[in-house]
């Protein structure tokens, strides 16, 4: 055995140093592709996070070089009631999320069967999300009047205690922001769902046909379990939807009002740097945003990724 | 031919080609030269006026100065904040800029270059007051931008709809409760007494200046600027109070606390559906666009009826220097830059002004039969007689935002007016310009 050993050890010696070239050309050829993507990332993400932490730190008064405060702006961001309603806002607005998901689902799976219409459907369903979020904000500033076109309907068809002023109650207003920005994003959700439909087999969806199950039987035991993935990556985008890409419908709709009833964190750091000329603490209020959303969004991944692994096993 | 006559020949064909080749190359020099002696500068603005008159204005300057090419980067007015904020912070970008006379430019003075002698002589020979360009407005301090229009508010009103409603159109309420009296009327054929928008920085600087008349002195505000006049001052409550008034009378439409003034509110009085509408003289929704819509002969313009008719600004009219334009202390072609800043304040400008996009020049020394014939074009140059400082333009970010969101939940009965009072004085506490 001792002497044996010597006489096999060098073509093992060959074989690794003819491996390790081709992985060090792998590893070269890999972080080449990763590279760009790196840089970008740091350049356009990395660099201004931490821009935007420094600039946390800073106290400006109005465009003068600004001064280090520490932890000033933080404490100035906590004990501001607007950063707690506009947080509280964005709470209710995400509680919406199972809207977001479940209902582009629902249409996704009757256009994918072939309902009466589906090809109109398909296309109607896209049409919002191809007008411009502050088009669309405007639009529906006027529909949702008081004497708008949406209440004049209502009423015209018996249907009067239901034509609320819109967008002058709290809840209703912060409610209304979020299903104009829902009709506005839904479409997406459909294409999303129809595509990860287009991928489930035929087979699977036949034989529960055969054996009786009807639509929501079908969408609950075979649909929803096969499209985790799908879901898992719709719920992420209407995260980030709900909670950072509300602004330009904020602005157009409603600006936040009444009072302070549709301002969303995002918004608040736009008014607090542009109106109110005070950077660090819209910086502050940006920082508190971002853990927020990571929080939330890192939540909605983790399961998204154990859903994915679950299905690859 | 011979040879020599030949060889002549091709000498003189080659000389005249080498002075045609000459020529080219002195006139290409030469368009060099000019060429490199034009400077382009880039003038960031909202458009007051209009595109008509920005198109005339630029090419009018351009022709002054065949030396300057204006480039315009024209951003919509609610949008310009955050449009110039990035250029400030970054100090880059325009050559020129425009703000609001007042706390906006004060707010922002450090992105701005001090006007050098020679344009602060212009602004003197030239316009009737310049203060709203210069820090605290006072001339003695250093000054960053001239204002070329007159700005400020009155309330408009359909003589078409007073006449509906039963009331004299040539009487238009000159007092609060004259007001009341006439809101009744026009509510009665189910029309919308007073257009109002509370969202944006409109019921700061077009309504809080017009009942804060009625219980401020000039020292009052000039104490507001500095930060120096509390909130829960007995007189801010009465402004507050007074606004509140309007929306608890039912004056406004219902839509009123989610909408904006412009263009909402004002679309509803140029619709014909509102009685009254308080905007103001130049720029956008002035008597010469109401004009347009409801034709002259309907419209008519007048101070707001008045709280208290015998405080001592009630029969003033809040007016402010409309926006100034100034130079960027970044930019690198201040000389060019300066050229059309003095530009705006010229007469050839303030005559365009008036009778391209109906504005109301500053200039002193425009012809007065320049000016369009409408009556209320002639019943604003009564009441801009005598003028006040405009309060709206002395209010900080801070409390243009608070007094919008405070009145909006006040004229939905959510909150009350001493609520509303500690809301604004937070605001004002929270202003970086004031504290």
């Amino acid at each position: 055995m001792v002497a044996a050993s010597p006489a096999a050890a060098p073509p093992r010696v060959r074989k690794t140093s003819r491996k390790r070239p081709l992985m060090r050309r792998e590893l070269l050829i890999g972080i080449l592709f990763v590279l760009p993507g790196l840089a970008l990332a740091i350049l356009f993400k990395l660099v201004p996070l931490i821009r935007g932490f420094v600039l946390s730190l800073y106290e400006t008064r109005g465009f003068e070089d600004p001064t280090f405060a520490g932890l000033a702006n933080y404490r100035r961001m906590i004990a501001d009631p607007a950063v707690a309603d506009s947080f509280r806002n964005a709470l209710v607005a995400f509680a919406t999320l199972p809207v977001w998901i479940v209902l582009p689902l629902v249409l996704a799976f009757l256009i994918f069967q072939r309902s009466p219409g589906w090809t109109i459907f398909r296309a109607a369903f896209f049409l919002p999300y191809m007008i411009a979020p502050i088009v669309v904000g405007i639009m529906f500033r006027q529909i949702l009047a008081p004497e708008g076109p949406l209440n004049a309907l209502l009423t015209a068809v018996g249907l009067a205690p239901l034509a609320i002023e819109w967008l002058n109650g709290p809840t209703s207003a912060l409610l209304s922001l979020t299903a104009v920005a829902l009709w506005s994003f839904f479409g997406l959700g459909v294409l999303t769902y129809l595509s990860g439909l287009a991928t489930l087999s035929e087979e699977v969806l036949e034989a529960a046909r055969l054996d009786g199950a009807g639509f929501w039987r079908m969408l609950v035991s075979i649909v929803i379990p096969l499209l985790k993935p799908v879901i898992g990556y719709w719920t992420v985008l209407c995260t980030s939807g709900i909670l950072i890409w509300m602004f330009p419908l904020i602005y157009a709709l409603t600006r936040g009002g009444p009072g302070s009833a549709t301002v969303l964190p995002e918004y608040l750091v736009f008014t607090t740097t542009f109106q109110f000329l005070d950077r660090g603490t819209g910086a502050a209020i940006g920082m508190a945003l971002f853990v927020f959303v990571a929080l939330v969004s890192a939540l909605v991944v983790k399961r998204m990724y154990a859903e994915g692994k679950a299905k690859a096993r | 031919m011979t040879m020599i006559e030949t060889t002549g020949r091709l000498r003189g064909l080659l000389r005249g080609l080498s002075l045609a080749c000459a020529g080219l190359a002195l006139a290409a020099t030469l368009q060099g030269a000019v060429a490199e002696e034009v400077t382009t500068i880039r003038v960031l603005n909202w458009e007051p006026g209009g595109t008509k008159y920005w198109t005339e204005l630029v090419a009018a300057f351009e022709k002054a100065n065949p030396d300057v090419k204006v480039e315009l980067e024209t951003v919509p007015f609610d949008r310009y904040p955050e449009v110039q904020g990035p250029y400030i912070t970054t100090k880059s970008g325009p050559d020129v800029m425009e703000n609001n006379a007042g706390l906006e430019l004060f707010d922002r003075r450090v992105a701005y270059e001090p006007l050098p002698a020679d344009v602060l002589d212009e602004a003197k020979a030239q316009l009737i007051t310049y203060s709203g360009g210069c820090l605290g407005f006072d001339t003695t301090k250093t000054c960053y931008g001239l204002p070329f229009g007159y700005q400020g508010n009155v309330m408009y009103y359909n003589k078409a709809v007073l006449k509906e409603a039963g009331l004299d159109p040539a009487n238009p309420p000159k007092t609060w409760d004259e007001m009341d009296a006439a809101c009744a009327k026009v509510k009665a054929i189910g029309k919308t007494c007073l257009a109002l928008g509370l969202s944006g920085i409109f019921p700061a600087y077009w309504d809080f200046p017009e009942i804060a008349r009625n219980y401020l002195t000039e020292e009052d505000m000039r104490a507001m600027l500095s930060g120096g006049l509390p909130w829960t001052d007995p007189k801010m409550v009465n402004v507050l109070k007074g606004l509140a008034s309007i929306t608890e009378k039912g004056w406004a439409n219902a839509s009123a606390p989610s909408i904006t003034m412009l263009p909402d509110g004002a679309d509803i009085f140029q619709s014909g559906n509102a009685a009254f509408a308080g905007t103001i003289i130049s720029d956008a929704v002035n008597w010469s666009a109401f004009g347009a819509a409801l034709g002259d002969e309907n419209v008519g313009a007048m101070r707001w009826p008045t709280l208290v008719a015998d405080a001592p600004l009630a029969q003033s009219f809040s007016g402010i220097e409309s926006s100034v334009f100034g130079v960027t202390s970044w930019s690198s072609k201040k000389e060019a830059a300066f050229k059309f800043v003095k530009f705006m304040a010229s007469t050839e400008n303030a005559t365009l002004l008036s009778t391209v996009a109906g504005g109301i020049s500053l200039n002193k020394n425009v012809d007065p039969a320049s000016l369009p014939k409408s009556e209320a074009l002639s019943q604003i140059l009564e009441i801009i007689k005598k003028p006040t400082l405009h309060s709206g333009v002395l209010l900080s970010g801070q409390e243009a935002d608070a007094l919008a969101r405070g009145w909006q939940e006040v004229a939905l009965g959510r909150l009350t007016v001493d609520d509303w009072t500690a809301r604004m004085q937070a605001a004002l506490e929270a202003s970086p310009s004031k504290r």
